[in-house]
């Protein structure tokens, strides 16, 4: 059997194209949280509930939409408590967001396991492709066509984050009450409010990717079925030192080395087959790898994690 | 008044916490009665099942031995401000370590293998953290971000062990499993019948070592500057790199050597479903309910050991899935975290 490279190569770029929005919608969502002074490390929890939320009311409803909402809205209503705990109560950040993790983890499969006890998955088929005759038009129908409509949305939204950041008056008070909150606040900001928006806004974009997930990335629901890809979207902005554009290029260039090393592997057949655990660190160390050119430049919000008191 | 008001202090935060748990139980509780579960047979099994169930006494012990060691690193790394999220990791290619050295080295006599398996075990751990180690003394690199990277790493790394080098060679099915250690290479018993191996008063031992090292030495201050200020860690002449990579290398070694402890003493063999756990982070919450005080954790650890085998054993009575036990444990975490909140409002000046 012989592949034609033309057919390998698009089958990696329609991989890469379908597997990073995933990490772009939490990489906004997660920036914009972080430039105002709160990491939200409990990503991966709300995403796990958003997708067994989308399952479910996708499967009862029938309408991907209606899942859309409800996703946003779970995960919208942990992001409100996981911001009043972090702001209000200002406890410590990084330990909340692991409690949320862990009760993600627990309490999705939970529900999950709850409503189907018998464990067979729903059918679910997600939104449809952009363009339903996207196989007519070679290379480009693979590649862009039969992505569905959110893979477009999420390029809309790093435009859309980064012109926030840097050219509104919010975006501005986002940055300034995560730079120097005291600041920002003998300037007449309301620092919690800020805050609390931005953390809001990041939870639903955990939501969103937690929407994206079901149907693009594993088949139905299991235990632990996001598998630490939603903590990856930390250190993609932390190589992306906290860029809108930056962190799209590093989701593409993560996904582009996990998409060729398991095109790699498929084709390569048994002979690689007991390798290709090793194949799959490769996007991991890819990331570490980067972190000596990257990682030295990179300035955190001098805020970050840190509370404010006012008075 | 300075002691009434601390004995105050301890009793309003013992209450949070307690609280906290019962927030915890009653969760569990309630999705135990919404799957059709008797709320009797519930509450004896998460009571009493650990201790009057067979083999429960033996769980209790080997999870204490298990979190206890690696919370023993992650709080240590925690008191000069370090979040070690990569505990499950290191414990993973600790536990990796223990057969590469059985399968690599077997031709070593009995007991200088078996030294080296426990070894080599806190060696991977070692190993394994001193990439984020390295990366954040050297370029400053988040250690969280690294840690976080090499957990998802270690799993694949220990995917590929037990697919080939360390698999057994009796499974034909190309099942992922190692062989299961000799009886001469597991770690005994200290009384004929009952269960409870060395490895539990070897980790109270290391525990109490590690309270006269850290608790009872200028190290605890050094340490608290590093994780507090580094700037008046500077100033005090205190080397910071050396206090992070310390506290940050004995946390990756405990961790690894808990994978020997875990595979010696309790599961004697290395297949996947060692690999879905989740540990590293029941490690980080008993260093947090523990206050980072080394014998502090061990309480912690000792309570959270029983609670997950009676939350189990309660989940397994009503035919939920035991991943109720997490959900539980984030709702025990975060109803401590917002109690400590609560108790410093309280006692503010």
């Amino acid at each position: 059997m012989t592949f034609a490279l033309s057919d390998i190569i698009t089958g990696i770029l329609s991989t890469t194209i379908q597997l990073s929005p995933f990490y772009v919608f939490a990489g906004m969502g997660e920036i914009v949280s972080e430039q105002s002074g709160v990491a939200n490390m409990g990503l991966e929890g709300i995403m796990l509930i958003s997708l067994v939320t989308t399952f479910i009311t996708d499967y009862v409803t029938g309408n991907p939409w209606v899942a859309l909402l409800a996703a946003l809205g779970v995960a919208g209503l942990i992001g409100a408590f996981f911001a009043f705990t972090a702001i209000r109560m200002r406890v410590d950040q990084i330990a909340s967001g692991l409690a949320i993790y862990l009760f993600g983890l627990g309490i999705s499969f939970v529900i999950f396991n709850t409503t189907y006890p018998t464990g067979l998955t729903p059918n679910y088929i997600g939104l449809p492709p952009l363009i339903s005759n996207w196989n007519t038009v070679p290379y480009v129908g693979t590649i862009f066509l039969k992505q569905n409509v959110m893979a477009y949305v999420s390029l809309a939204f790093v435009v859309a984050t980064a012109f926030f950041l840097s050219r509104t008056s919010l975006g501005l008070r986002v940055r300034a009450v995560g730079e120097n909150p005291k600041a920002a606040d003998n300037m007449g900001v309301n620092v919690a409010k800020v805050r609390f928006l931005a953390t809001l806004f990041g939870a639903l974009m955990f939501g969103l990717s937690g929407f994206y997930f079901a149907g693009n990335f594993v088949p139905g629901f299991q235990t632990d079925i996001i598998a630490g890809r939603g903590f990856i979207v930390l250190a993609m902005i932390y190589f992306a030192n906290w860029k809108p554009y930056r962190t799209l290029f590093a989701a593409l260039s993560f996904n582009i080395v996990y998409a060729a090393q398991s095109e790699y592997v498929a084709l390569s057949g048994s002979g690689v087959a007991s390798l290709s655990t090793l194949f799959n660190m490769l996007p991991y160390v890819f990331l570490l790898a980067l972190i000596p050119i990257f990682g030295r430049k990179a300035r955190a919000p001098k805020f970050l994690l840190r509370p404010y008191r006012k008075g | 008044m300075r002691t009434d008001t601390q004995g105050l202090r301890w009793l309003t935060t013992t209450a949070y916490n307690v609280l906290a748990i019962g927030l915890g139980i009653l969760a569990g509780l309630l999705v135990v009665v919404y799957a059709g579960g008797n709320i009797e047979v519930a509450l004896s099994s998460l009571f009493l099942n650990p201790i009057t169930l067979a083999g429960g006494i033996q769980q209790i012990f080997v999870r204490f031995v298990l979190f206890y060691t690696m919370a023993l690193g992650v709080g240590l790394a925690l008191k000069a401000g370090l979040w070690n999220i990569g505990a499950q990791g290191q414990w993973l290619v600790g536990m990796v370590m223990v057969f590469v050295v059985y399968t690599f080295l077997g031709f070593l006599p009995w007991p200088v293998l078996y030294a080296a398996m426990i070894f080599g075990a806190a060696v991977g751990g070692l190993l394994w953290i001193s990439v984020p180690t390295i990366l954040r003394v050297k370029f400053g690199a988040n250690e969280i971000v690294v840690t976080i990277l090499l957990n998802v790493v270690a799993i694949n790394f220990g995917f590929y062990m037990l697919s080939g080098p360390i698999k057994s060679a009796g499974t034909a099915l190309g099942f992922p499993i190692t062989v299961e250690l000799p009886a001469r290479f597991q770690i005994p018993n200290i009384v004929g019948g009952v269960p409870i191996t060395y490895a539990v008063p070897a980790t109270v031992a290391i525990g109490i070592i590690l309270y006269l090292l850290v608790e009872r030495t200028s190290f605890r201050i050094k340490a608290n500057t590093v994780g507090e200020n580094q700037e008046t860690a500077k100033y005090a002449g205190i080397s910071i790199p050396r206090v992070m990579a310390i506290t940050m290398l004995a946390a990756g070694a405990l961790a690894g050597l808990a994978g020997a402890t875990y595979l010696m003493g309790f599961r004697y063999e290395l297949d996947i479903g060692s690999f879905s756990t989740n540990y590293g982070l029941v490690a980080i919450i008993c260093a947090l309910v523990g206050k980072k005080h080394m014998l502090g954790i061990g309480f912690a650890s000792f309570f959270f050991a029983y609670m997950t085998v009676g939350a189990e054993s309660m989940a397994l009575s009503a035919n939920v899935t035991t991943y109720v036990v997490f959900a539980m444990e984030g709702i025990m975490m975060l109803g401590i975290l917002l109690g400590s909140y609560l108790t410093e409002r309280k006692f503010a000046i």
